[in-house]
This record gives structure tokens, C-alpha cells and sequence, in this order.
């Protein structure tokens, strides 16, 4: 095995690791927020690994260029999804206020 | 079958857990389910792609990482407009 494959191999491994525990940690964890943690994990870590194990095979040809735009894409993307999934998980509708780096009103 | 074919069929299992829990889950709970297995899917189609070595194939990620972005926010929108 070539230094080449074995870095492909290693690559895609990490990769599909670091998802497979995301997956995981979306199954397990306690609570909506929690979630999102391991969802926003998941669209960062794991496709840069992959798209890094694809780009030694392709290098820069259409194939590779367009891996690199759709990890760009969920990469981009991916922020502004976990922000609006964190607005919706949020009680406001309860009367109580969000305020980062403040602890949370109490209700009432 | 090449390293590429097997680490899409490892990632293609893991969504179907993710997608009974979507179904059984609380709505929010399950929309964020959806929302990693969007991204899982993007990467198993990235990896099939490649593993089958058709360029062609490419195009696909491509516009289902977009898509499912816009139709994950339009449903957490929702879910924020709800009550």
C-alpha cells in the first residue's frame, strides 16, 4: 500500500468516524440543543476530511472543484441552519427572554 | 469495492437510525435528525460519486446540499412561527 492510499484510507476513515459519532451523539443526547451541537459537527469535521481524501485523488479537476464547492456550501450554510433550529427550540413564546452571556429569566 | 464504496455504504447505514428517530422523535428534536441526515447524505452521495468515477455524479451533492438547506430552514422557520 502506497503512501497515497494510505492517506486516502486514513482520511476517509477519520471522516466517516467523526459522522458515524455525530449520529450517535444526535441519537443520545439529552436534550434539542444538545443536538445541535453534533449536527453542526457533522457538517464541518467530517466533509473537510472527506473532501481532503477526494482532493488527493482528483486534485483540482471537476470533480475535485466541485467537492470543494459543496463542502464550501455546508460549511456556509450550516451555521445559519443551526442558528435558526436554536431560535425554534427557544420558549420565548413562554414569556421568557434570550440574552447571551446572561443567565435566563425565570418565568412569572 | 474501493475505500470510497465502502465508507458510503457505512455512512448510508447510519441513516436509518437517524431517520426512525426522526419519525418518533418530538418535531424539533426530529428536525434536527433531518438536518444531519441531509448532510450524511450529501457525503454518501460525494462518496459514491467518486467511488464509481463518474465525474457526472458530482452534481448531485451538489445541488442536494443546497436543497436540503433551503427546505431544513423553510421547516425550522416554521417550527419558530408555530406558536
Amino acid at each position: 500500500m502506497s503512501a497515497h492510499d494510505l492517506a486516502i484510507d486514513v482520511l476517509l476513515g477519520l471522516g466517516a468516524g467523526i459522522e458515524l459519532l455525530c449520529c450517535a451523539g444526535v441519537l443520545l443526547a439529552r436534550d434539542t440543543l444538545d443536538r445541535l451541537h453534533y449536527s453542526a459537527a457533522a457538517a464541518t469535521l467530517g466533509p473537510v476530511l472527506i473532501a481532503a481524501a477526494i482532493l488527493i485523488d482528483e486534485s483540482l479537476s471537476s470533480s475535485g472543484i466541485t467537492t470543494l464547492v459543496v463542502v464550501a456550501f455546508l460549511i456556509a450554510l450550516g451555521p445559519g441552519l443551526t442558528i435558526a433550529t436554536a431560535r425554534a427550540t427557544h420558549p420565548r413564546h413562554e414569556d421568557r427572554v434570550l440574552r447571551l452571556g446572561e443567565p435566563e429569566e425565570e418565568p412569572g | 469495492m474501493n475505500a470510497y464504496l465502502l465508507a458510503g455504504t457505512v455512512l448510508l447505514a447510519a441513516l436509518f437510525p437517524l431517520g426512525l428517530f426522526a419519525a418518533l422523535a418530538p418535531p424539533l428534536d426530529g428536525l434536527v435528525a433531518v438536518q444531519l441526515g441531509a448532510t450524511v447524505c450529501t457525503l454518501v452521495f460525494l462518496l459514491l460519486a467518486e467511488g464509481f468515477g463518474r465525474s457526472v455524479y458530482f452534481g448531485v451533492p451538489l445541488v442536494l446540499s443546497v436543497g436540503s438547506f433551503v427546505g431544513s430552514l423553510a421547516c425550522a422557520r416554521f417550527f419558530d412561527r408555530l406558536e
